[in-house]
Order: structure tokens, then C-alpha cells, then sequence
């Protein structure tokens, strides 16, 4: 696994890919052989930096793609980057996801912004799983729906799409789909990341059978274990404990977390 | 151009220190921070017991500054003793151990805990943090307790003794003469300054905790200004923090009257801060005409 460092890369493409979300690709030959699930912290002007999990990682052409949404001035100027402009970046950071059984039916769920590092894991893994490979995307209107066309161009079956407002897809939350596909395949593998009331709402629903991995997000200081900021509620061997998302997440077994 | 300092019987190899909070136990920056480079690293906070801390969110970015709310998690002097000390002592920095508790037995539980183990060169006492209920900050709140606390403390060492000082306070160098009448051998200010932050999305405050602390550029006034105050009411050493990220920030504390600093929240955007400035420092020196740190402590001082 790559460690983690400081290092500067050039932007070599930059793409609106819906309202608010947009996607930067680094030529970064050492994020490129991070895994799916892993992030990187990003420096924009304010005093902590921006974590992002990787939306795409092509270790031939040695690009990484981070994909995020502008929520503040942080990411404002983050999305004001151009071609030609270099990123600081620390990183790759955390526990990725780790390789699906090839066996095992497998279903891609992301919510929002939730959906880029499930594309990741979908082009690092397609061929190894046998299986079927199912995605269900979600989102708050089409305006917001990023990736569409990216899993459309490597799943050859249709992909359940979701809105809040119905505006494409089936109106509601990928919770419906997930439930559908799961009592098709009751043994199936989810991964998972989006809002923190989806991913609790996908531990619950695989409570029953199958595995599912989530991807977290939280508020973040140094990204690599020391400030324990981003914390979560976890089993532990004597009882609940916090666990660190940048460090011994961003993703985790369903039954490993507490929800409150 | 060496740029040893001295805080009290502590010699360090540069006046640049780690923040406690700001970097955990040690070993999580290795591999970007090479810690022998570094004047010393105060470890987290260490309680007798294991604290869990606060609810997150823990932290929120503020306009030249963050706020924290951790709440002191930490596993408890035990498992630092049998899990974090071993990689301490094999260090060639200095550790500062920062210590915490809800009460005066509880800092002294800390303390004798600590007694039997080697590879500590100074105890940081903290009687400011913000984040939690009881104990903490309340001890820091005025002489008069502050004394209590240290004095109960330099019961059970002889180790050097460190007392971290709260901004959030009227007369900050009352307290630090307090301590330092009952055996406190430097003073370590500032701690973060108590503030909060609304989540407008949500409606609700932005923290965990509602309160926290805040750090970063922000507070470096305040901290130069605290560490002026001591600096004129004591005669131990003062280790100065609070939003420094520059060579010329570390100047200017030492000119305030610290022998040594604190770098914190910088770490977290650069964690490259620290070794640049001690790679920076002697060429500093050198265009202020001095040869050694040491002529720059307290040389903003009246009378100086």
C-alpha cells in the first residue's frame, strides 16, 4: 500500500459533472495505486484542507479523479481550479475497500456525492467478480445525478436510479432498490457510501444477510489519526468505542458501526 | 548557528515543540514529520482513566481558525504506559507529557502513575482545556486553585514541571505567578480560546460539544499578548503556542518572552510546518544580526 505523503500534482483535466459537483483529474502516478475507498486531503486557503475519496484511479495512465461537491469557500476555490493547475495534496489516506469475493453477487450503492469512490471500486474490481454486478444510484434531483454515464459505460444491464423528487429515476431513496435487490440476492455484497441516514439505513436492511462495507464521512482535522476529530461509534472488544474514519476507516463493515 | 534553548532544566535542540492535541502519541506522523527534527512533542492529553470525549462533529473550520471539540479522548495513563510510551522512549526528541483530570487526585493519579516510567522529560499540566465539564479548565481559573493543583502535583514528581495556561481568564499572569510560587518551572500558554459556531443547515450549534476551543492564526494575538503578561510576572520560562506557522510567528513569541514554542493547528494544513521553520530559523537569526535564540527571548520586554 502506498504511504501517505505531501506532493503537489498538475490538474490534467477538469469537468462539470452536475450542479455544484465537479471532477479534477491529477497526473499522480503514486495516487493512482490507491485503493477504491481510500481519500486524499486537499489544501485550499482556509486553515484545514478538504478530504476526497478518489472517483476514478488508472494506475496505466497514472491519474487519479477526485469528484466533489462545492459546500463552502473551501471547495468553491477548489472548484475554480483549472487544467494546467497544481493540487497540494496529502495523501492516499485511510482503509480503502477491500477486493469483493468474486462470487458474490455484487451491489454498488451510492448517495450524492456518495457515488464517486463506488466508481472507483467498480473499474478496479468489474473483472474479478464473476457474479453479477448491480449499481444503484441515487440523488436530490436529476440536476445533481453525477455518474450515470460513467457506470452506464461499464455495467451493460440498466442501473436503478433514485430522486428525491422523482425528476428521474424512481422517486424516493435507493433504499427501495437496495431492499428489492437484496431479497433477490440474500447473500449479495453491498458496498456503500452517501448521507449518513442511508448508510445507516443499509447496515439495518443487511442486518439480516450478506455483507455490506460503507464509506463515511465526517468532519476532519489532520486526516491521519492524530487529532481524533472525525470519530465514530463502534464495537469494540469490551464494549462500544470511537473509531477514527481517516484512520482505521473511511470504510468499515456495516456490523462494526453503532447508530445513534 | 545552534539553536539549542533551555526551559529549565530542559534543554531541547530548537525551540520548536509539537502541540498537545495536535499530534496524537507520536507515531502518527511518521513518514511525514521526521520527529528527531523536532525541539520535543507534547503527547495528548493523559487521564488516570479513559475518557471517551465529546459527541462529533469535533471540529469546525472558522475564519483564520478552527474550532475543536474533542473532549480529551484519550485510553488512560495505563494503556499509554504499555502502548505509546515504548515508541516515546525510543526518541531521541523530548516528550512532554500532558496531563489531565477531573479533580486534584485525579492530575496526582497521573502523575504517580508516571513515576515508574522512563523516556518523559517534562510533565504538561493542563488546567485549561476547554472541552470538558469538570476539572480542566476550572482548575485554571484562578490563582488560587491553579496553586492547589500544581502544588499537590510537585508532591508526586520531581520531574519538570510544565503548567498550560487558559486565555480564558482576567489576570492570566496572577495564575502564572500562583503556580510558579508553589514549584511550577515553566508555564506553557496559551490554550485555545472558548468559542462556537452555528450550522446554519441545521440549525443547531456547530459542534458536538455546542462549545469548543478555537486555534489558528486567529488566536496568535491573544497568545502573544497572554505570553507578554507572564513573561512580566514571573521569572520561570514560558513555552509559547497559539497559531503560529512562521519563523516570524516563533520570533515574535520569543520576543514576547517565550524560550521555546508550540506549533498546532498549522500541523494539520502543512504537516511540513515544524522543519520548516527550524530549516528557516538560523537565516532569520542571522538577518536580525543575533547569534543564538537566546538573545531574542524577551526582547520585546519593557526595559529590554
Amino acid at each position: 500500500m502506498e504511504s501517505p505523503r505531501v506532493s503537489r500534482y498538475r490538474i490534467v483535466s477538469r469537468m462539470e459533472k452536475a450542479k455544484d459537483h465537479v471532477e479534477l483529474i491529477l497526473e499522480a502516478p503514486v495516487l493512482s495505486r490507491a485503493v477504491p475507498g481510500q481519500f486524499v486531503h486537499v489544501r485550499t486557503p482556509g486553515t484545514l484542507r478538504r478530504p476526497i475519496s478518489f472517483s476514478r484511479l488508472n494506475p496505466v495512465r497514472g491519474e487519479a479523479g477526485l469528484l466533489f461537491q462545492v459546500v463552502g469557500p473551501g471547495t468553491a476555490w477548489l472548484a475554480g481550479r483549472e487544467q494546467g493547475d497544481w493540487l497540494d495534496v496529502l495523501g492516499p489516506l485511510g482503509q480503502g475497500f477491500p477486493r469483493p469475493e468474486p462470487h458474490r453477487p455484487w451491489c454498488l450503492v451510492g448517495g450524492g456525492v456518495g457515488i464517486p469512490p463506488l466508481y472507483a471500486a467498480l473499474t478496479a474490481w468489474q473483472d474479478d467478480v464473476t457474479s453479477s454486478i448491480d449499481a444503484i444510484l441515487g440523488a436530490r434531483s436529476q440536476d445533481y445525478l453525477i455518474m450515470l454515464d460513467d457506470f452506464g459505460a461499464q455495467i451493460d444491464h440498466p442501473i436503478e436510479v433514485t430522486t428525491d423528487d422523482g425528476s428521474v429515476g424512481g422517486q424516493g431513496t435507493v433504499l427501495g432498490p437496495l431492499a428489492h435487490w437484496h431479497a433477490r440476492h440474500p447473500t449479495g455484497q453491498v458496498y456503500a457510501c452517501g448521507p449518513t441516514p442511508m448508510l445507516a439505513a443499509v447496515a439495518r436492511l443487511m442486518q439480516t444477510s450478506g455483507v455490506a462495507y460503507l464509506a463515511l464521512e465526517q468532519r476532519m482535522g489532520c486526516g491521519v489519526g492524530a487529532c481524533l476529530a472525525c470519530v465514530v461509534m463502534a464495537n469494540g472488544p469490551e464494549g462500544p468505542l470511537w473509531r477514527r474514519v481517516c484512520h482505521d476507516g473511511p470504510v468499515f463493515r456495516a456490523e462494526e458501526l453503532i447508530w445513534s | 548557528m545552534s539553536l539549542e534553548v533551555r526551559v529549565g532544566a530542559v534543554r531541547l535542540a530548537n525551540p520548536i515543540m509539537a502541540a498537545s492535541g495536535t499530534f496524537g502519541f507520536g507515531p502518527e506522523y511518521q513518514g511525514l514529520v521526521n520527529i528527531e527534527r523536532l525541539g520535543g512533542i507534547a503527547v495528548k492529553g493523559v487521564s488516570p482513566v479513559p475518557w471517551p470525549g465529546n459527541p462529533p462533529p469535533r471540529v469546525w473550520e472558522t475564519e483564520g481558525g478552527m474550532l475543536n471539540s474533542i473532549g480529551l479522548q484519550n485510553p488512560g495513563v495505563e494503556v499509554f504506559c504499555r502502548e505509546d510510551l515504548p515508541f516515546l522512549r525510543t526518541t531521541q526528541t523530548r516528550v512532554v507529557v500532558n496531563v489531565i483530570g477531573r479533580t486534584i487526585d485525579e492530575y496526582c493519579q497521573v502523575v504517580d502513575r508516571l513515576e515508574a516510567e522512563s523516556g518523559i522529560d517534562a510533565l504538561e499540566l493542563n488546567i485549561s482545556c476547554p472541552n470538558i465539564k469538570e476539572g480542566g479548565m476550572s482548575f485554571g481559573q484562578d490563582p488560587e486553585h491553579a496553586a492547589q493543583v500544581t502544588r499537590a502535583v510537585r508532591t508526586c514528581t520531581k520531574r519538570p514541571l510544565w503548567v498550560k495556561l487558559s486565555p480564558n481568564v482576567a489576570d492570566p499572569g496572577a495564575i502564572a505567578a500562583a503556580v510558579e510560587m508553589v514549584g511550577a518551572d515553566a508555564i506553557s500558554a496559551i490554550n485555545t480560546v472558548v468559542g462556537m459556531a452555528i450550522d446554519v443547515k441545521r440549525r443547531r450549534p456547530a459542534l458536538g460539544g455546542i462549545s469548543g476551543g478555537l486555534s489558528g492564526p486567529a488566536i496568535k494575538p491573544i497568545a502573544l499578548r497572554v505570553v507578554y503578561q507572564v513573561a512580566q510576572s514571573v521569572s520561570i520560562p514560558i513555552v509559547g503556542m497559539g497559531g503560529i506557522r512562521s519563523v516570524e510567528d516563533v520570533v515574535e513569541f520569543l520576543m514576547a518572552g517565550a524560550s521555546a514554542v508550540m506549533v498546532g493547528t498549522a500541523t494539520f494544513a502543512e504537516p511540513g510546518t515544524m522543519e520548516a521553520i527550524i530549516e528557516e530559523l538560523p537565516g532569520y537569526l542571522a538577518r536580525l544580526e543575533v547569534s543564538s535564540v537566546h538573545e531574542l527571548i524577551g526582547a520585546a520586554l519593557p526595559g529590554r
